[in-house]
């Protein structure tokens, strides 16, 4: 059978989400490595018209899967669709999207169809073995080459790695619409929750000082406050350790699941950088980073790192401002 | 309610961490032993805040791995779980979670767990596969990323709220069984208790030799494995703490981050 490469597009009740179109990026380095068609896959109610949207945006073919009822994402429901569609083309590799609903129903669907997973990947790459993924290990301290040994596999792709296919310049690709019945499911769908809106001093800081796990315990908080005072315009951040510890206020969570930062200068108290993290911050201007371990992953984003202890080295810092105040 | 919450020992991530010779794999430092991976800490406290609102409750802990794992269990009832349960096999490098949920689904099928959880992921290969393929194996639904759950035994059934990206949850009911990867933050996960420690060690773990179940062989493999690229200049301070702390000074002064004196 042919060989073909697949892409489960995301959407949210019609709305395409980005990373579709990092995967999209993504399938057509791929598909330079292994000279095999690309589809996009998309599923929901009603389909036709998001389906011509992404063969627009995309320049290729797009089937629509067009199920009753099918207005939000449920994990049974795109295992069965998937399950009972994807046999049919047997394609090389399927790309799915590493978020909340990727990583849900992606190591199932590998299951179903007898398939190698890969999740969290970050690149592809072609080597004497063949073609490999790259994808991080260990909080990010290592980086790891790794390939499938079977026909199919299910990748799920890393948001923010792979720049997105510009929407527009292509040809709009062809479009194939499936009416199928609505998958019976055991679990109910209920809502979607949005966010209560809760304003978050992070976005407008030009200077965010940030405290993870390295802090210990809840009163080196303060620490983190007092560095944050020397510099105007700034505002305290931090790390899901931090902010789930209870340190730290969930609204000022820097990361995938809480605020993408910005700031001029950024300065991480603490941090490990675990990937949500560094994704949520590594655009900041300029990054300075204080661990005690020098392998930390944040090292790798940093333009200034310092190996210390926080808890000493903040205060001597500020130590160090006040006497060059005084001294002026 | 019977409760089967999937934990696993993992290098702590803290720790050196090295590529090893061949670049096939890494070395831990052997100095540090394995802990539990964080995000299983709040599955397990998860199933524990169900046993005490719900008797009788019985939780079963298992993982996957070398003897070197057991003291992940014993901690696991120390901080109270009833039984440990190890499926031997010796770990040497990476471990499929395919081969890993395959292992699990096989000890787990027929014994009537009515919640299956683990953490969202874990700490040492990040991939968050486990979960969901054992409820495949098992044809059970499941959830991940659950930050928010309440079980109604009466009702059999489990409402679950999932984190989706940019601060929303979907909401969603599921029949039990049914399995759940659990997010951090979604409770406090409690420190073992020294009386339940005491009694957990003299407690017998039930062992399962893995090489006794269906073989599976792993449909991935790693080739070969190195250290991230830099993005950044990552100019490292080096000297005494008061020199490093001159160094930043004179940085930050420079960039205009703090004002010229």
């Amino acid at each position: 059978m042919e060989r073909s490469i697949v892409v489960v597009a995301e959407h949210f009740q019609g709305e395409i989400t980005p990373i579709t179109y990092e995967l999209a990026a993504f399938a057509r380095q791929l598909q330079q490595l292994l000279a095999a068609p690309v589809k996009i896959l998309i599923l929901g109610d009603p389909v036709r018209e998001v389906a011509q949207d992404l063969a627009e945006k995309t320049g290729r073919e797009v089937v629509g899967i067009q199920a009753p009822g099918l207005r939000s994402y449920t994990c049974e429901a795109y295992k069965k669709l998937l399950g009972d569609f994807l046999p049919k083309i047997s394609p090389s590799y399927v790309c799915v999207p590493h978020t909340s609903t990727g990583w849900d129903y992606a190591p199932a669907l590998a299951v179903r169809l007898g398939a190698a997973c890969i999740t969290a990947v970050e690149g592809v790459v072609r080597l004497n073995e063949g073609i490999a993924f790259t994808r991080s290990f260990f909080n990010g301290k290592i980086t790891a080459v790794m390939t499938s040994k079977v026909q199919t596999t299910v990748l799920t792709l890393q948001p923010g790695k792979i720049r997105p296919l510009e929407p527009g310049s292509a040809r709009p690709g062809p479009i194939t619409i499936h009416s199928v019945e609505s998958p019976s499911q055991l679990s109910r769908f209920i809502e979607r929750k949005q966010r209560r809106e809760q304003s978050s001093s992070l976005t407008e800081a030009e200077v965010i000082v940030s405290a993870g796990k390295g802090l210990r315990k809840k009163e080196n908080v303060s620490l983190v406050s007092r560095l944050a005072d020397l510099f105007s315009r700034s505002a305290v951040g931090g790390s899901r350790s931090a902010c789930d510890l209870g340190w730290i206020e969930h609204r000022q969570q820097v990361g995938t699941t809480g605020v993408t930062v910005t700031p001029k200068l950024y300065v991480a108290c603490g941090i490990s950088g675990a990937f949500q993290h560094l994704v949520g911050m590594s655009g900041s201007g300029f990054i300075v980073a204080i661990n005690t371990d020098p392998n930390a992953p944040i090292f790798n984003v940093a333009d200034v790192c310092i190996v210390d202890d926080l808890t000493a080295f903040i205060p001597a810092f500020i130590e160090a401002y006040e006497r060059r105040l005084m001294a002026s | 309610m019977k409760i089967l919450v999937c934990v696993k020992a993992v290098p702590d991530p803290e720790s050196l961490i090295t590529v090893n010779d061949h670049e096939k794999w890494v070395n831990a430092d052997p100095s540090v032993p394995l802990r539990m991976n964080r995000f299983d800490e709040f599955a397990l406290e998860e199933a524990l805040l169900i046993k005490q609102a719900f008797s009788p409750t019985v939780i079963d802990v298992i993982t996957v791995g070398s003897a070197e794992s057991e003291p992940v269990l014993v901690r696991s009832m120390g901080m109270g779980a009833d039984h440990g349960i190890r499926i031997a096999c010796e770990r040497n490098g990476y471990m499929s979670p395919s081969v890993v949920a395959f292992l699990i689904a096989a000890c787990t099928k027929g014994k009537g767990y009515d919640l299956i959880f683990t953490g969202i992921m874990a700490e040492d290969d990040l991939s968050g596969q486990v979960g969901p393929m054992i409820a495949e194996h098992l044809s059970m639904p499941h959830a991940t990323s659950v930050v928010l759950e309440k079980t109604s035994p009466e009702k059999k059934s489990v409402y679950v709220e999932r984190e989706m990206e940019g601060g929303q949850r979907d909401c969603l009911e599921l029949p039990l069984p049914a399995l759940l990867t659990i997010q951090s933050g979604i409770n406090r996960p409690r420190y073992p208790s020294l009386s339940k420690m005491l009694r957990a060690k003299a407690q017998p773990l039930e062992l399962i030799d893995a090489g006794r179940l269906e073989r599976r062989e792993p449909q991935e493999e790693v080739l070969r494995v190195g250290y991230p690229q830099k993005s950044r200049s990552r100019k490292v301070l080096q000297g005494s703490r008061q020199e490093k702390v001159a160094r930043l000074l004179g940085i930050l002064v420079e960039r205009s981050f703090i004002k010229r004196a």
